[in-house]
């Protein structure tokens, strides 16, 4: 018999428009010793039906329609609190996406890990530390003891992740369910979290529900695998036959969607007819700290990159490398410290010199602010909530004088919506009325107002679902090709940098480790750390 | 590109849904809220009218009468004067409301300039002017108020003055708080890129978006401004006679409390009314305005 199994799960959510089906005639189980896979795009209700089995979810807005969800033959949705309390945490524990904000910054971290142990078993203080710190070190933390006394703050994001995976295990629960447990690191630190969850299942034989939006983790981790979408399920069944013959077509379309193939032909820089030895950017010598205490901590250093006319450059490493400093200090949102950016001229174009962008000011800047624009990574963020698609899109050509009419500001508009795939009729919108993927082409019709010459995205497509991602990369590669930006694409997804950059650079620390041709560099990569990152992709 | 602009002329747009007015939509559905806000716009058109409508001048008193309770001829009575008692209630809701509503315009303007400057500057701009505000928060407030009077005579554009140049520094905060979430914010970022200067900036993407809590404060404002009033004017450091406030008629009536209770009561009930009202009101705006909720 199955440690858990749900029957005909439905939830509710009651808006302001009606009732949301969250989750709609829900069922699967999960054995002793199993890894359960959730896949799905947010909002397919993945993360909700499992909070539920465990009463996390706020009822009301929710409300659980039907069905049944049997945890060792007690049924998790129909159990009293005090009966909850007594399963929560002790028998089904929980790690979240979140290291930051999942421990609490005013508790030593020893004191919330035997928490969960002091609360469920009869236990002394001295035996729960003293197992706390067995499991702190099995988790791989080293020199527990001491590190046992330290706050949540001390900790980087993947060993907060650690102790959150040692809080969870320390009642030696049966079953753990992972809510996108890696979605917050970086892709070195990803693999060795996975692999610790991994192992740490074998050997305690626990069942694991690991719920991720990322198909290669999933496919990774996971013996069975569930495709959830708007509340259903698709599709299940193992793994691997899964994810090697998807049988419907909205699993087919998600796997479709993951970027694994080297850039398209068509769009790559070597076909194109542009004037393949003209240098459009030149970064030299850029050196970019911040005042850290009574020290600086430097960003960026070193860093010398050539950007050509033409070409889409990729900018990849983890979080703190200062590959977004590096691409903010073009855009002058962050000042360099030493160094030139120089956006040369067109050779065709006698009139135009060479600009140094790190020294302009006032309405030169101005000027410049025209042929380099900006996308950035959050769609929620990157637009004021209180202006119409309209206003957000004319702004710019206001601002720069590209049109004044009102008819000829409305017909520039309505065009560039179009261009990026969005229908004019949505112009008096607002932000908030629109999907994500939207939003990012809003973002992006914003940048391509003014004409640029230069596009740095930053992230462009990380807030992004798997579907969504590959339109957005599809709608840049063809803007690149039909108005021939230049454009620096910044990522820590190297499946994605891979698919759209024809040459990469990779960072560390504020330094260039690594710069070649795409295929080149994923291929044969020369330096160890670009060869790790590769590596720890899964 | 000529093709498209022709269909374009014949595009029926979507109308969308602001957040001013997805936020009227909540407070529309505030019982509560709705009530005090029709009472405030009741107040506020009686004020207006409050000459026409009136039943007797502000001066006429008849001597003869001396405190009278209420009646046909006298709604809510007289005064010991012999002065109409609803009529002093109209007039005295003028002077309170626009002491309240004055009082609350100055310290919004200065407030949300002065928060919007430093949180936006940031840096060592915003370190004196936030100092420059505790300091302003440190000095007993009470005792600035009454040397003012002193110094200047009472007047009420001094107490406009001088109510609003207390309240703003609350306001400021409010608003440099919210200025430094939102300056963080990426399409700051873009409006930068974009070329914007930091005045446009500041003017089309940064107050609009700190308006919500800022109108959710001035509503609890208005209230604490009047209450403020009455509590000068009971002092007897607020309006003068024969000029007349709530709290000046409370006062009053405190006096004769035993014998013509009315005299109390009245003014009493409309104060409190509009505080009640504001306060309603200013409870169902934050809920309607919450950031949280919008997000859906």
């Amino acid at each position: 018999m199955s440690l858990l199994t749900v029957n005909q799960l439905s939830i509710n959510f009651s808006t302001r428009d009606g009732i949301t089906e969250a989750v709609k005639d829900v069922s699967f189980s999960v054995d002793k010793g199993e890894t359960l896979g959730i896949v799905g795009e947010s909002g397919s209700g993945k993360s909700v039906s499992c909070y539920s089995l465990l009463g996390l979810i706020p009822m009301p807005p929710g409300e659980i329609a039907s069905g049944t969800a049997l945890f060792d033959g007690t049924d998790l949705l129909q159990a009293s609190e005090d009966k909850m309390r007594k399963i929560r945490g002790k028998r089904i524990s929980m790690i979240f996406q979140d290291p930051m904000t999942s421990l609490n910054p005013y508790m030593r971290i020893g004191a919330q890990i035997i928490e969960p142990l002091l609360l469920h078993n009869k236990i002394s203080k001295a035996e729960a530390k003293a197992k706390a710190i067995s499991l702190l070190e099995e988790v791989g933390i080293s020199d527990a003891a001491s590190r046992y006394q330290q706050y949540p703050h001390e900790f980087s994001g993947g060993m907060r992740q650690r102790v959150m995976i040692a809080m969870a295990l320390i009642t030696e629960p049966d079953l753990l369910i992972a809510d996108e447990p890696t979605t917050a690191l970086d892709v070195t630190i990803q693999a060795q979290i996975l692999e610790l969850i991994h192992e740490l299942q074998q050997r305690r034989n626990i069942a694991v529900i690991f719920i991720s939006h990322d198909l290669d983790v999933v496919k990774h981790m996971a013996d069975r695998t569930i495709v959830m979408e708007r509340g259903r399920i698709v599709e299940q069944g193992i793994t691997s036959q899964l994810f090697d013959a998807p049988q419907q077509e909205y699993t087919k379309q998600l796997l479709a969607s993951i970027p694994t193939s080297a850039k398209p032909e068509q769009y790559r820089f070597a076909n194109s007819d542009s004037n393949k030895e003209q240098n459009f950017l030149s970064l030299n010598d850029i050196r970019i700290s911040f005042p850290n205490g009574k020290k600086r901590f430097v960003a960026v250093n070193n860093v010398s990159l050539n950007v050509k006319q033409g070409e889409i450059l990729g900018l990849v490493g983890e979080s703190g490398c200062g590959k977004t400093t590096l691409s903010q200090s073009i855009v002058k949102l962050v000042n360099i410290e030493q160094g030139q950016i120089v956006l040369h001229a067109a050779s065709d174009n006698q009139q135009v010199q060479d600009q140094q962008l790190h020294n302009l000011q006032g309405e030169a800047l101005k000027a410049t602010r025209k042929d380099v624009q900006m996308i950035f990574q959050d769609p929620y963020a990157s637009l004021n909530p209180r202006m119409t698609v309209f206003n957000t899109l004319a702004e710019p050509l206001k601002i720069h004088k590209i049109a004044s009419k009102a008819d000829d500001i409305q017909a520039r508009v309505l065009t560039l919506m179009q261009d990026v795939g969005l229908e004019a009729r949505w112009a008096n919108k607002y932000p908030h009325e629109f999907s994500g993927g939207q939003r990012q082409r809003i973002a992006i019709a914003r940048a391509l107002a003014v004409e640029p010459k230069l596009i740095i995205a930053d992230e462009p497509v990380s807030a992004l679902d798997v579907t969504i991602q590959a339109q957005i990369l599809k709608l840049l590669l063809d803007l690149c090709q039909q108005r021939q930006l230049t454009m620096i694409f910044i990522s820590h997804d190297l499946a994605v940098v891979r698919y759209i950059a024809d040459r990469t650079a990779v960072m560390q620390n504020g330094q260039i480790v690594e710069i070649n041709d795409t295929e080149t560099l994923y291929q044969n990569p020369s330096d160890d750390y670009t060869r790790r990152l590769l590596a720890a992709r899964m | 590109m000529i093709d498209s602009l022709k269909q374009l002329q014949n595009i029926e747009f979507e109308q969308g849904r602001s957040l001013w007015q997805d936020a009227w939509y909540r407070l529309a559905k505030n019982k509560l809220a709705m009530f005090g806000l029709f009472v405030i716009s009741f107040l506020i058109l009686v004020s207006l009218l409050t000459p026409f409508i009136a039943p007797y001048a502000y001066e006429a008193q008849n001597l003869a009468l001396g405190a009278s309770p209420p009646s046909m001829q006298h709604w809510l009575g007289t005064d010991i004067h012999g002065r109409d008692l609803l009529t002093r209630v109209l007039y005295g809701g003028r002077i309170s409301l626009l002491v309240g509503f004055a009082a609350t315009a100055v310290s919004l303007v200065v407030g949300v300039l002065w928060g919007t400057i430093a949180g936006y500057v940031g840096g060592l701009t915003d370190s004196i002017m936030m100092r420059i505000v505790d300091i302003l928060y440190a000095l007993p407030f009470m005792i600035f108020i009454i040397l003012l009077m002193v110094v200047f005579g009472r007047s009420l554009l001094l107490l406009f003055l001088a109510i609003g140049l207390v309240e703003w520094l609350t306001m400021a905060r409010i608003v440099r708080t919210q200025v430094l979430t939102i300056r963080k914010q990426e399409f700051i970022s873009a409006a930068i890129v974009s070329g914007l200067s930091h005045w446009q900036i500041i003017r089309r993407h940064v107050i609009p978006n700190v308006l919500g809590p800022v109108i959710v404060y001035i509503t609890l404002t208005v209230p604490s401004v009047m209450l403020l009033e009455a509590f000068l004017s009971f002092l007897g450091l607020g309006i003068q006679p024969p000029q007349s406030s709530w709290g000046v008629l409370i006062s009053d009536g405190v006096k004769t409390m035993e014998e013509y209770p009315w005299l109390l009561i009245y003014p009493g009930i409309a104060l409190s009314l509009t505080l009640f009202a504001l306060n309603f009101l200013g409870d169902g705006l934050r809920d309607a305005l919450d950031p949280r909720a919008n997000r859906d």
